[in-house]
């Protein structure tokens, strides 16, 4: 029984209380569940690969923080690397290897005119325990009537993911890309994410 | 006017929104965790929730407002505590802000605690376990009674091989540092440095020039370094509910007086590893400054039907519930417990055989006495101090060889050098990135020549500039559970709405003061190998010299789980079976007041967060069978 009875008269509360914006849950950034196990299993699986590779894709900017909204996982690599992850992970492969390009959906905005954007890569495709996975080697970009650039290269930053060391696509590459093709929405993405990571006064 | 609003029914209600309930709220709501199912979860705290971007990057810098004015923290006016050092006095409430670190003040808000401590962690060995049974075992009962007079001890209800699954998840979910604990093997049977089936998810922070100094001279002594475990994410990690974690910048403004909030969401707590997991599945609802003031049962089950809170307008919400998780911080654990008739209440008696109840019972400190037996020294151009942009925990050194049962402690034996009588023992350890801010304001204690002047300001220039480094050290064995120290309802004091304040009975036991005799000599061999110079015991304390007197507090025990349903409140799934005159089965709890003894591993929260996958697991089992009775 309880010790005390008091009535349950609503009392006042004459102290001011902080106040507290609950964040939705489309605010909040978390890598789903089947996309992680996939990440975890990906990583541990290329933990001895001898060729540069790291996460690309929207997986890679949720791992560090961005809100995106990811579908499926990407990696970037050089052609040779696509070969050795393909053999890495030969028991998930659903497609060959082969030299793949396409138009993007999604157009560039230079100088406030729309361009189609084409990439271009040496591609093979798994599917990991129901997460797909498209590995990039040598991935080049065209925007409109430019030429190819040259094959995406990068220095990888390291994550933790749940205790697997994996490399992924440094953040401020990715912003520098979606500068030069005009994804303004994309590049303050980021821009919140790394302001969330950093000293607010260094 | 306010009125009164029955909310609509949830599946779990979890009373405060700490460390151990993040666990919950998680586990509970993600239908990935709890077996695909659509459990509806609500929490309720009487803080608010923070976001270490919008509330604390541009704020923490207030070293004023945040170490004295406290304006992070749970306000007094609204509840406090009272104690006292023996049943014999009158208990007094804490009014004001009086030390650095405010234990009772803290965890208001999603987070808990969590938001201010200094990240520190550590498993608590095999030993830690059953140090009743080991110490009769190896010892007798005589010895025991000699080290702990009116003792309470009791072994835990698992063994430290049950709890180990559980470590991982937790060390996983909150994104630990650290290298195994010191073991040259690692294996169940090196039973003296906690045995690891999994490493800590993060490597360590880079120790600092402290730290590898003591680690040199602690491995040439014998002794097994490695690096302290920490809460503080040393690099980017993403934690199995999917949660991205950002590392540690290293500010400055970290764990020193255990004030600074983390603005990087670096330093780990529920707020930013499990918190977020659960509101985004969309199954769990999160209410912030209420107040809860009671729990319903019903009497004829004796099942609580449901939590009463306060909103910040004064009306009364009924928060019905199937079943109820108590994640409350320290003795509100038990106010809340005794406030709603739920346990059997510890009633104290001078007889120690004429004791009864559980709730409230077994309470401890987990912290070195206020004023120890101490050791310190100076090291000349170490060169730790250019290390000052602190991230509270991480970059220093520990042993555990000075810990548990990992020497003889038995009378005339070697292992005790001479010293009084005691078990268990201390983690030592040095090296850490200071992280307590560039004044590290310590008014609080009162001014003094040493926190103003040119004391205060040699002193800070001996923080910042490559000139010497103090070496101090303050160690102690753990303290006991008696039947003495306890927790109940104060007969006088009450909190803002009218019901009587947490009471706290406490003083330090005996085993603290004796380990400290022995553990200080130790202490200064190590300082001596390292090269320190003027290495001085300063005084040796002996037990009832120096009275409790500091408010902060680092609680374990007073709502301990446990093999034994007459001492314990919780059982073995952390579920709530303290005999009444009816059952309340459906209830949980988790935290650092639930552990059935303390330990020198510095932190209990880390001993607590297993209880915490365990009871989650109690209560999917639970919600499983829907028989209210008790788990098997």
């Amino acid at each position: 029984m309880p010790v005390l009875r008091i009535a349950d008269k609503p009392k006042p509360i004459p102290l001011p209380y902080i106040e507290s914006r609950i964040p939705k849950p489309e605010e909040l950034v978390i890598l789903s569940k089947p996309l992680l196990d996939a990440t975890i299993l990906i990583g541990k699986a290329l933990t001895n690969c001898m060729n540069k590779w790291a996460f690309g894709g929207d997986v890679a900017e949720v791992i560090l923080g961005v809100n995106v909204q990811p579908n499926h996982i990407a990696i970037l690599t050089s052609r040779e690397g696509c070969d050795e992850i393909a053999r890495n992970l030969a028991t998930y492969q659903i497609e060959p290897a082969g030299t793949v390009e396409r138009e993007i959906e999604r157009d560039a905005k230079v100088d406030l005119k729309s361009h189609k954007v084409r990439i271009k890569s040496y591609t093979a495709r798994f599917d990991v325990q129901g997460s797909r996975l498209d590995v990039h080697g040598d991935l080049q970009i065209k925007v409109g009537d430019w030429d190819w650039g040259d094959p995406l290269d990068f220095e990888p930053d390291y994550v933790y993911v749940v205790g697997v060391k994996v490399p992924i696509v440094p953040l401020k590459m990715k912003s520098e890309l979606y500068t030069g093709l005009g994804w303004m929405d994309r590049v303050s993405k980021i821009h919140e994410a790394v302001v969330r990571s950093r000293h607010m006064f260094g | 006017m306010p009125t009164t609003i029955t909310e609509p029914a949830a599946d779990v209600v979890i009373l405060g929104v700490g460390y151990m309930s993040g666990v919950i709220a998680a586990e509970l709501s993600i239908p990935k965790f709890n077996g695909n199912k659509p459990y509806k979860v609500v929490a309720i705290t009487k803080g608010p929730y923070w976001d270490y971007v919008n509330d604390f990057s541009t704020t923490k810098y207030d070293e004023w407002g945040v170490g004295l004015g406290r304006k992070y923290d749970s306000p007094l006016p609204l509840q406090s505590a009272t104690i006292r050092n023996t049943p014999y006095q009158f208990a007094l409430p804490v009014r004001r802000y009086t030390m650095p670190i405010q234990y009772h003040a803290l965890g208001h808000g999603v987070g808990g605690a969590a938001q201010h401590y200094g990240g520190t962690m550590g498993r608590q060995g095999p030993w830690g376990y059953t140090q009743k049974s080991s110490t009769i075992n190896r010892y007798g009962q005589s010895f025991l009674d000699t080290v702990n007079p009116h003792s309470d001890l009791e072994d835990w209800p698992l063994t430290y091989a049950d709890y180990e699954p559980y470590y991982v998840d937790w060390e996983k979910a909150h994104g630990l540092c650290g290298d195994y604990n010191g073991s040259a093997t690692n294996q169940p049977s090196d039973t003296g440095y906690p045995w690891m089936s999994v490493n800590y998810p993060l490597p360590p922070s880079p120790l600092t020039p402290l730290g590898q100094s003591f680690q040199t001279a602690a491995q040439a002594l014998g002794y097994h370094p490695f690096p302290h475990v920490s809460a503080l994410a040393s690099q980017p990690y993403v934690n199995q509910y999917g949660v991205p974690v950002n590392p540690c910048v290293y500010d400055g403004y970290c764990g020193g007086p255990c004030d600074y909030a983390c603005e990087t969401g670096a330093k780990a707590n529920a707020a930013y590893r499990t918190i977020p997991a659960a509101m985004k599945s969309g199954n769990f609802t999160l209410v912030v400054n209420s107040f809860i003031f009671r729990l319903d049962t019903d009497p004829t089950t004796g099942l609580v039907t449901a939590a009463r809170y306060y909103d910040p307008q004064g009306n009364v919400h009924i928060q019905p519930g199937t079943v109820f998780f108590n994640g409350m911080w320290g003795y509100n654990m038990i106010r809340i417990m005794l406030l709603s008739g739920i346990g059997a209440p510890y009633v104290w008696n001078s007889d120690p055989t004429l004791v009864s109840g559980s709730v409230g019972r077994g309470l401890t400190n987990g912290y070195l006495p206020y004023r120890g037996t101490n050791v310190s020294g100076t090291l000349p151009n170490n060169g730790g101090n250019a290390y000052p942009a602190g991230n509270g925990s991480g970059g220093s050194v520990d042993i555990y060889d000075l810990m548990d049962d990992n020497f003889d402690h038995g009378p005339g034996l070697s292992g005790l050098n001479g010293s009084p009588p005691f078990i268990g023992g201390a983690e030592i350890g040095a090296g850490g990135y200071p992280g307590g801010g560039p004044g590290n304001i310590t008014f609080a204690g009162g001014v003094s020549s040493a926190s103003m002047g040119g004391t205060f300001k040699a002193t800070q220039k001996d923080k910042y500039l490559p000139t010497k480094t103090t070496l101090s050290s303050t160690p102690s064995a753990h303290d006991l559970p008696t039947t003495d120290n306890y927790v109940d309802l104060d007969p006088h004091y009450t909190d803002i709405y009218g019901d009587p304040l947490a009471r706290l009975t406490y003083d330090w036991t005996p085993n603290t003061y004796n380990g400290a005799t022995f553990l200080v000599k130790k202490v200064k061999d190590i300082f001596t190998q390292m090269g320190a110079q003027n290495v001085t015991i300063g005084s040796t304390v002996a037990p009832g010299a120096v009275h409790n007197d500091w408010w902060g507090h680092h609680l374990r025990g007073g709502c301990r789980i446990g093999a034994d349903q007459s001492t314990s409140v919780w059982n073995k799934w952390n579920q709530c079976w303290s005999p009444v005159s009816k059952p309340v089965f459906n209830i949980f709890g988790a935290g650092e007041i639930t552990n059935t003894s303390g330990d020198n591993v510095p932190s209990g929260t880390h001993v607590a967060g297993p209880q915490s996958y365990r009871a989650a697991e109690g209560i999917k089992q639970y919600l499983l069978q829907m028989t209210h009775g008790l788990l098997t």
